[in-house]
């Protein structure tokens, strides 16, 4: 029997063409295959948009090529953007580097079911155990948990609620981007995932579902520590600082956005990161105090 | 068509005993027009229900422009009226209402005055303000009209970001599960219809063939409408078949309740279908009380800015609805996203098809030589902005003197106002036309249709305008974006508007490639939009499961 909703898988890439084929081929093969796959091309250019003109006799992949690179959190943006226009229930987020097992989708979505069920509540998503390559935890996108975390497990459900996520493999129903809006446009690459998944568990909780499985292929399994900044990772610290730094003061409050400065100084400090780099990130830290971009709700088309 | 069932006389719960003037059975002595005749057929139904058996005298009177009738409220009771009301009629009938053991009918005669007030009119709400507070406001908005709008969306804007994702408080379900023996009836199937009025909109189309459908299946419709209006559509072929009860307000409690009694002891009643009617929409607790499974549903067109007006008070009654019907994807987010409703309570069924086949788009060549036709199709209302439209119209004749040719098509409240503003704007190539012509007329003359509303569910005229093969310029409110192209979507703030709407339409003239795109998104937007569930269909298996 076909499913009853309709879900908009949405693949971000950029410059990474290798690995998007191997992405789109484990989203095209799940086996509860998406109705939609919407690839978002942030305007890449190492031939991405020759690679995806071979998926398109697929009536399901919906190439939506930028103009410009607008970072992950443009990206997303426009994708979760897209998915709701053309009238899908949920959209399933994931970036190009994304390898999920052949249930992973099922998983989630069954695995939302139970729990809302379980919990007689909407939850406000459902999102996989990434790992790495390896088969370790991806350090990167662990979700954050809620003080009774292990209720849905004491039920017998092999789920966690959780309080925030990465965009690596999430499912979000559409009622969920009705009443929050998109993600942050403005806030380019970092930290845009964490404000988003925070933002819409205000009125409740997520939910990690531990049998739907992605790898996250990112070359090194590290979390975001700002003791490994360098001058080469730098653009996505800048980034990261200044959303953070943004989130903390505006949405939580002065206490948190100390507490963040006093994390960033202490990191930098243990990784004897060089001044200048301390410098630029301890302005970018001030740059959050004005930067308070608002979320833009998308529209309703069918 | 319209000529016959003007002929065909209106359902009546009455024995009529003797008549003067009205015009029921002596054709040659009536003082009353069709549309006059019915409202008073109206409020003698009203009164028959509401007194199972008694004779009732009426006596009708016509009031001076500017008033509007007066059928079921308190002042009927009185047998005094104010010097400019004219006695234009007399009416004895004798309610043909079974009376039951727990109404005795009184004795004697009722003699009630019902007036069926001033010549057809809408009424104009900025001229019925009251007091210095309506002054400012009328000459402000007189003076000013582009100017007192940036203000009003101002307002709106402030009032939607402060009131958004604030919860509304619901009404109790009931909790009784079996009806009492005296309301159970053998009477005909028959379905509540509760209707703003009967006058021009889209919401009142929409209604009025949910009663002609009732009807075709073999239910009885009631129609019953709660808003002051001279109900020029009580006239409608659609309503030939059904008992219409136009209220007026105030109205006696114990009367109201007299007359939903009457209603139940005289019909079987299979469900109650709401057309944005405040005041059924406060009885249902009552109602359903009396029928505790009596299926209710709501059909909702449009969130109102800054009071959300019927989709609210939708939301507050929700305990009491069982399926809140709506017209565009916009609706169902918003109940669905914004309110939490659960998503099975909501049902989109679209109105793609109710005026126009959107299917069959006209194929159709603009003329590159001959002026360029802008139209306005819609209500002289505040909501549609028609002054806004004739601002438009003045910017683009500065621009290209000779190459456009205007026409708004249309009539409402602002009516006297259009023409006050096209002399001051020195639009002498724009015409003003009225219901007179028919709408695919003017739409066959058009180049591109303009909507300036400051609030749309989804606009009847942009399928229609989709199906003759024009393209629509519209603000990006409601569902529109459900069928217009993106590129031809405006900002609601009326400077915005007016500067975006008119650089589109000049691109228009000069860019014919990009006319033929934006028409062509066009037609694939309303052919997408065309695949989701009709309202047509979907409503005729609910009613004739309410007869199973």
């Amino acid at each position: 029997m076909a499913p009853l909703s309709t879900i908009a898988a949405i693949v971000v890439t950029y410059n990474r063409h290798a690995k998007l084929c191997n992405t789109l081929d484990h989203v095209l093969t799940q086996t509860r295959p998406p109705d939609w796959i919407i690839v978002v091309d942030n305007a890449s250019t190492d031939g991405t948009d020759q690679v995806l003109a071979r998926y398109c006799s697929d009536q399901r992949v919906i190439v939506h090529r930028l103009r410009r690179n607008t970072g992950g959190a443009g990206g997303f943006y426009a994708g979760m953007s897209r998915g709701y226009e053309i009238g899908a229930d949920f959209v399933w987020l994931m970036d190009d580097d994304c390898y999920p097992h052949p249930d992973a989708l099922e998983a989630l979505e069954a695995g939302l079911t139970k729990a809302e069920e379980a919990m007689a509540m909407p939850l406000s998503y459902a999102c996989s155990l990434v790992k790495f390559v390896d088969g370790e935890i991806c350090e990167m996108n662990n979700p954050g948990t809620t003080w009774d975390w292990g209720r849905l497990m004491a039920l017998g459900q092999e789920s966690v609620l959780v309080t925030h996520c990465s965009f690596v493999s999430v499912l979000f129903p559409r009622r969920v981007l009705t009443r929050f809006g998109l993600p942050l446009k403005e806030y380019f690459i970092w930290f845009d995932d964490q404000e988003y998944s925070l933002r819409v568990t205000k009125e409740s909780p997520g939910v990690q579902c531990i049998r739907s499985v992605v790898v996250h292929d990112m070359g090194v399994n590290r979390g975001v520590n700002f003791a490994d900044v360098t001058p080469e990772n730098m653009v996505k610290f800048r980034y990261g600082v200044r959303n953070e730094a943004s989130y903390r003061l505006h949405h939580q409050g002065m206490g948190a956005f100390i507490k963040f400065g006093i994390r960033l100084v202490t990191q930098l400090r243990s990784g004897h990161v060089p001044w200048p780099l301390r410098v630029q990130l301890l302005r970018r830290l001030i740059d959050g105090v004005t930067f308070n971009p608002k979320p833009e709700y998308p529209r309703s088309v069918l | 068509m319209d000529d016959q069932s003007e002929k065909q006389r209106p359902i009546a719960l009455f024995e009529l005993l003797d008549e003067s003037g009205i015009g029921l059975t002596d054709s040659s002595a009536e003082a009353l027009d069709e549309r006059e005749r019915r409202l008073v057929v109206g409020a003698a139904n009203f009164h028959a229900l509401a007194t199972p058996g008694s004779v009732l005298r009426f006596t009708v009177l016509r009031g001076p422009r500017g008033t509007f009738p007066s059928l079921t409220d308190r002042a009927v009771h009185r047998i005094e009226w104010p010097h400019d009301r004219e006695a234009v009629g007399s009416l004895l009938i004798r309610s043909i209402v079974q009376p039951t053991t727990a109404s005795a009918p009184p004795t004697g005669v009722v003699g009630l005055v019902v007036e069926v007030g001033g010549r057809s009119e809408f009424k104009d709400t900025y001229r019925a303000l009251p007091g210095w507070h309506g002054r400012v406001r009328r000459t402000a908005r007189f003076l000013a009209p582009v100017q007192f709008d940036a203000f009003r969306q101002f307002r709106t804007d402030l009032v939607e970001k402060m009131g958004h994702g604030r919860s509304l408080p619901r009404m109790a379900p009931v909790r009784v599960n079996r009806t009492t023996k005296s309301t159970m009836t053998g009477g005909p199937p028959a379905v509540i219809f509760g209707l703003h009025w009967l006058e021009l909109g889209g919401a009142e189309r929409w209604a009025l063939e949910t009663i002609r459908i009732a009807a075709e299946v073999g239910v009885t419709p009631i129609v019953i409408t709660d808003r002051e209006s001279s109900n020029p559509w009580i006239t409608k072929p659609e309503l030939a078949k059904a008992i219409v009860v136009p209220l007026t307000h105030p109205m006696d409690p114990v009367t109201e309740a007299a007359f939903l009694n009457g209603l139940l002891e005289t019909f079987d009643i299979r469900g109650i279908h709401l057309h944005h009617n405040a005041w059924l929409y406060g009885r249902l607790p009552w109602l359903k009380a009396i029928l505790p499974d009596i299926p209710v549903v709501d059909s909702l067109h449009i969130r109102e800015w800054r009071t959300s007006g019927f989709v609210d008070i939708s939301v507050r009654m929700t305990g009491l609805i069982d399926t809140h019907h709506v017209i565009s994807p916009e609706l169902r987010d918003h109940m669905i996203g914004r309110r939490g409703l659960p998503a099975k309570k909501v049902k989109l069924a679209t109105l793609a098809n109710l005026t126009t086949d959107t299917s069959m788009t006209a194929k159709r060549e603009r003329g590159v030589d001959g002026p360029f036709t802008v139209v306005f199709v819609g209500r002289f209302t505040q909501q549609k902005r028609p002054y806004l439209f004739l601002r438009l119209a003045a910017r683009l004749q500065k621009h290209a003197p000779g190459r456009f040719r205007f026409v708004m098509h249309g009539e409402g409240e602002l009516a006297e106002e259009i023409h006050v503003l096209r002399e001051r704007f020195r639009l002498e190539t724009l015409q003003v036309r009225g219901p007179e012509i028919a709408v695919s007329h003017t739409l066959t003359e058009a180049d591109v249709v303009v909507i300036p509303s400051d609030n749309e569910g989804l606009t009847l005229t942009s399928f229609e305008a989709t199906a003759a093969g024009v393209p629509v310029v519209s603000t990006d409110i409601g569902s529109q974006a459900s069928l217009i192209a993106d590129g031809l979507l405006c900002p609601r703030h009326p400077y915005r508007f007016l500067d975006a709407a008119a650089a589109k339409i000049i691109t228009m003239t000069t860019t014919p490639v990009q006319y033929k795109n934006w028409l062509e998104e066009q037609v694939i937007k309303a052919t997408e939009f065309a695949k989701l569930p009709l309202a047509r269909p979907w409503v005729r298996e609910l009613y004739q499961g309410w007869l199973r």
